[in-house]
């Protein structure tokens, strides 16, 4: 069985759940005032660097989740496989970074 | 649908050479860690020779440090690894109900990068010397300061090449399980093998991008010149650990669970009984995989982590043996009551369960953290991981081989040359490591190139190189074996053993290019035994008989790693010193690398641009192939 088969499967299967364009068009424009955000931000400067790095982190996490769950499409039906390996992929790296930060160089 | 593309048939090497087909990779794959196999094996040889007396002067400590680090790093990337995936090649696709892989083209990629990257790591033996830092390459032995040869580079770039096409061929597996199930084939009804082929793959995708990591840095700090690991810099040797066992002890289990598996279906075959407790195995399957993860320090239990990590890491690494024990009396239980043939198969798998209890005890002694300070560097350890590695899963592998070989080549291996095999490797196998233990207690370290008379190593070393060339025997006899079954006619029957439980006996052996004419519908776990005991001769189909669309033969992935290893072997002299100007000119300016890229990335353009379409094979050409089978 080849991709291009499946690959045809599911386009039958999944143009009826499409929803249109309206919700991608929402999400991009709602990504581009989080970045508008963070680069003005730093841009104004005189703001409390904790403050910006902790507004940085935020945006970016925000954008990491419309990312994922809109243009990703982790948010429909019959991803949860890619999402149980996003999670266990987390969990490892994050295992390894925390080792290194703590064990390693502290 | 109808339109049929004509496809370009290529016949002998070409054929090979430009294969998509999992069947054929999977003979590739067998084929290329046999050889590999067969090079470690005899660097095991050297070694026991070295040992076999005192003060013996076979081989030179630098080529002994040569020896033990090609014969790990060969045996564990090189010869099982490519075995493994021999084995879920040939197999996976057919358990499932599939007609080939999620990515055909991916597969070859894989297999390819995999030989060229185990090739150059074996050109070290004649382009000026093997790597001679041990298997794990540890810093700062590893550096530049210490290991001034291109042993370590051969080492780096080789691996990771090698490891590319590992993780390409674990991604792949990893889609063909979720995607391409037949229909009613839920989770859980898969067959075991395919389960733990599935959490061996998931291991691979986590686990193989920390060695990539870990390679590049030693990559820089030995041909860049950064300071990853030099401690006069700031770098840290100890991260180097770190980062090679937060792959290196997922690997183990990515190395162990495939034989778990091939033990899971081999022994309910031929005990007539479906597996006890399938639920549990797949429970433990992925809580093995789970902790296999979060146990990498007890490799490090002497570099001093501190008493609170030590703990920890000794708790989760015993952890790890309530899982296993799942699965070993799972096995007992299975073959209880039961009708069982032993087989060359079966005896292979029944001799693993105690092997591997052994190795898993000393892996419970070892795991306790002030043991370990005895222990750590001792032949004791050296005995513990080939009793789990060669025990577990060498033993795995030939029962598998045994097992699956009939549907690979439509021959059955000679039943009564497959009992000897066993014994001979089973007891040179417990000859060779059984002693080491009592060696290792007495305080002979590893890695070392000879010892002194009467510090009562001197008998024990004699009787484990006499095990080591049992063992040898056993592997040749193995090798007398396909040959002989090699010479003998094709045309064995879908089921030779009689009692497959599975899909892939429902098929010829071996099968037609597209595996399944129909799809076969699964109605529980043990597909094929279902059918069997409700009186059906074969599947019940799951669509109508239709044009089957195969992917086309192609050699871009063959040229693909071409240029990887070219990429890599300019790599690696690029900062040498050739009195010949024209050497000097191509490496030492980055051409080779360009080059070698420029094949590689050129293929990727070529194979983005046209299209392939693939190819179909039309129902007049199935029929035709019914009436004559």
């Amino acid at each position: 069985m080849s991709v291009d088969q499946h690959a045809d499967h599911d386009v039958i299967k999944h143009r009826h759940r499409s929803e249109g364009p309206q919700k991608h068009i929402i999400v991009f424009i709602f990504s581009i005032i989080l970045t508008v955000i963070a680069f003005a931000t730093v841009a104004a400067g005189g703001v409390n660097a904790t403050f910006t790095v902790i507004l940085l982190l935020i945006m970016a996490i925000l954008q990491v989740f419309m990312q994922l769950g809109y243009w990703m499409h982790l948010k429909d039906k019959g991803h949860l496989m890619p999402i149980l390996f996003m999670i266990f992929g987390f969990f490892v790296a994050g295992t390894a970074v925390i080792m290194a930060l703590y064990w390693v160089w502290w | 649908m109808a339109h049929a593309h004509s496809v370009k048939r290529h016949k002998g090497l070409m054929d090979w050479l430009t294969t998509v087909d999992h069947k054929k990779i999977g003979i590739l794959y067998l084929l290329a860690g046999g050889l590999f196999f067969g090079i470690g094996g005899i660097e095991a040889l050297l070694i026991r020779l070295q040992l076999i007396k005192p003060m013996n002067d076979l081989v030179s400590a630098q080529t002994f440090n040569e020896l033990i680090t090609m014969h790990g790093t060969t045996m564990i990337f090189l010869g099982v690894m490519p075995v493994i995936f021999a084995l879920m090649n040939a197999v996976i696709p057919l358990q499932i109900g599939a007609r080939d892989v999620a990515f055909p083209f991916l597969n070859s990629l894989g297999f390819w990068t995999f030989l060229f990257g185990g090739i150059l790591l074996n050109l070290s033996w004649v382009m000026g010397g093997a790597p001679d830092a041990g298997w794990t390459s540890y810093t700062p032995l590893s550096t530049n300061t210490y290991s001034t040869t291109h042993g370590v580079d051969f080492y780096t770039i080789g691996l990771q090449i090698a490891g590319l096409g590992t993780l390409i061929g674990g991604i792949n597996f990893l889609a063909t399980i979720i995607t391409m199930r037949a229909p009613g084939m839920s989770f859980m009804r898969m067959p075991m093998f395919t389960w733990t082929a599935f959490i061996t793959s998931a291991m691979i995708l986590f686990a193989f991008p920390a060695i990539t990591v870990g390679l590049v840095l030693l990559t820089f700090d030995r041909i860049l010149g950064a300071n990853f690991f030099e401690v006069a810099n700031g770098g840290s040797p100890v991260l180097w650990q770190h980062i090679f066992w937060i792959f290196g002890h997922p690997e183990v289990y990515i190395l162990i669970l495939p034989a778990f598996g091939v033990i899971s279906e081999v022994i309910p075959t031929f005990a007539r009984k479906r597996l006890f407790g399938y639920s549990s195995m797949v429970f433990a399957t992925i809580l093995i995989a789970f902790l296999g993860f979060m146990v990498w320090a007890h490799h490090m239990f002497t570099t001093g982590l501190g008493p609170v990590a030590n703990a920890l890491f000794s708790i989760s690494t015993m952890l790890i043996a309530v899982p296993t024990g799942i699965k070993i009396f799972n096995w007992l239980f299975t073959m209880w009551g039961g009708q069982v043939r032993f087989t060359a198969a079966n005896l292979f798998a029944i001799g693993f369960i105690p092997t591997f209890v052994m190795g898993g005890v000393t892996g419970v002694m070892l795991a306790s953290a002030p043991a370990d300070y005895q222990f750590h560097d001792t032949y004791f350890v050296v005995a513990h991981f080939h009793y789990v590695i060669v025990g577990g899963l060498v033993f795995g592998l030939f029962a598998g081989l045994h097992y699956w070989w009939p549907k690979m080549f439509g021959r059955v291996l000679n039943e009564t040359i497959g009992k000897w095999e066993f014994w001979l490797f089973a007891i040179g196998f417990h000859l060779t490591f059984f002693v080491q233990h009592f060696l290792g207690l007495m305080g002979m370290q590893r890695r070392i190139f000879t010892y002194l008379p009467n510090q009562g190593f001197d008998t024990l070393n004699l009787v484990s190189t006499v095990g080591a060339f049992l063992m040898g025997v056993g592997v040749l006899l193995f090798l007398f074996n396909t040959i002989l079954t090699a010479t003998k006619p094709k045309g064995v029957a879908n089921d030779p053993w009689e009692d497959g439980r599975t899909l892939e006996w429902t098929i010829a052996s071996p099968p037609a290019e597209y595996n399944f004419k129909q799809i076969p519908l699964v109605r529980g776990i043990d597909a094929y035994w279902k059918e069997k005991m409700a009186g059906n001769k074969e599947m019940t189909p799951a669509e109508p008989l239709g044009p089957i669309h195969m992917p086309s033969p192609t050699i871009l992935p063959f040229v693909m790693s071409v240029g990887i290893f070219i990429a890599g072997l300019g790599m690696m002299f690029s900062k040498e010193h050739f009195s010949n100007s024209f050497m000097s000119l191509i490496f030492n300016n980055w051409i080779v690398v360009i080059i070698g890229l420029l094949i590689t990335f050129g293929s990727m353009l070529l194979r983005s641009l046209f299209d392939d379409h693939g190819w179909h094979i039309e129902v007049e050409e199935l029929e035709e192939e019914g009436v004559k089978a």
